[in-house]
């Protein structure tokens, strides 16, 4: 196998964590938060992550696909998730230590409760609005209730991170800065 | 009295009042984090005192008691939510003889005093756990739950699972104290 080559595109107003281990083909949009001691792996296919995202401490994305990953916008990776579904659409919520693995597309508006384990053997594409919960990982579809008031928790979240992560957390840059 | 846990005496810092830091472990923020003392920061702990709520002044984000231990791959950060419409993370205590298990979870709003979370539990945000609580091993306890005092939680959702006897005060007191005691460096 070819060795992994590093190429981190970071967006000027992404905020990315120097403690953040990066490795392979990333790309990193406007506005999107890297806590420190996340990881994101490329290590076959690229990966390329929207604005707005939130991605929290020991949070590990990995993509060990040929196509590229992509992760749509405004989607909150919690503590100790792990993903590495090809594609993520937008405004999905991986809540803590929740698994999601390669075989599983993820649409919008989707949660992945606390500690669920998402792994079929085949391919599968999750509607929107599902939500994954409980110990078994059962599965239901979301009403849409309190979408906005999710939305704007999300992008008040975003917003104060931006603010105040640089305050106590030195910053990464991307190779062309 | 059990054997003693050894640690190297490199990889640990230890400040004028005993606690025991492990250079291991991130500690963000330091400034808002207090720690008081004879309490023990494991390998791989991350705990988040940036986070902090905004404002002028200073600010405390996480306290912790004395005679605590934070587990190894712990993370412990405070808990977030809006509030009359701003955005705010709110600070975290921890009570005196509180011990965390390794690779747990913690979100918790306030935690009491002598209570006990075993390994690989997930606490959710805003939580209170009350005096003498303890959570069994793999536990997830949901956002906004109320632990009350001398109670067993276990399971996923956490449940309440029994009463715990009046006796847990002191027995944890002494476990927490002895922890300490057997917690030596050595020297190689």
């Amino acid at each position: 196998m070819a060795p992994i080559r590093d190429k981190f595109t970071i967006h000027s107003k992404a905020i990315v964590c120097q403690d953040v281990e990066l490795k392979g083909d990333i790309t990193i949009g406007s506005g999107t938060i890297v806590h420190p001691k996340a990881t994101i792996f490329a290590i076959a296919g690229a990966i390329v992550i929207g604005s707005g995202c939130i991605i929290e401490e020991s949070a590990i994305i990995v993509n060990r696909r040929k196509e590229i990953m992509r992760i749509g916008d405004d989607n909150l990776f919690e503590i100790g998730c792990r993903v590495e579904s090809p594609a993520i659409g937008n405004f999905n919520t991986i809540s803590t230590r929740a698994r999601v693995h390669h075989t599983v597309r993820i649409g919008s508006y989707c949660v992945i409760g606390a500690a669920c384990v998402v792994v079929p053997t085949e391919e599968e594409s999750l509607g929107d609005y599902t939500v994954f919960y409980g110990p078994a990982s059962e599965r239901r579809t979301w009403s849409g209730r309190g979408k906005v008031q999710e939305a704007d928790l999300r992008h008040k979240h975003t917003e104060y991170l931006r603010e105040m992560l640089p305050k106590f957390n030195r910053l990464r840059r991307g190779d062309g800065t | 009295m059990e054997p003693p846990v050894y640690y190297s005496r490199a990889e640990f810092i230890e400040t004028d009042t005993g606690n025991k830091v492990s250079r291991r472990a991130t500690i963000a923020g330091p400034q808002n984090i207090i720690l008081g003392g004879k309490t023990i920061i494991s390998s791989g702990a991350i705990i988040r005192g940036d986070l902090r709520r905004t404002g002028p002044g200073h600010a405390v984000v996480i306290s912790l008691g004395r005679y605590c231990l934070v587990g190894e791959g712990c993370i412990v950060r405070p808990p977030y939510k809006t509030y009359r419409g701003n955005f705010n993370y709110y600070p975290m205590k921890i009570g005196d003889h509180v011990h965390i298990g390794t690779s747990t979870i913690v979100e918790a709003a306030t935690i009491g005093s002598h209570v006990v979370i075993g390994k690989n539990c997930v606490i959710g945000k805003f939580t209170i756990i009350k005096d003498c609580a303890q959570i069994a091993d793999n536990t997830i306890v949901p956002p906004n739950t109320v632990i009350p005092a001398l109670s067993l939680f276990a399971g996923s959702p956490g449940r309440f699972m029994e009463d715990l006897p009046e006796s847990t005060q002191e027995m944890v007191e002494a476990q927490t104290k002895q922890y300490y005691t057997r917690f030596q460096p050595l020297d190689r």
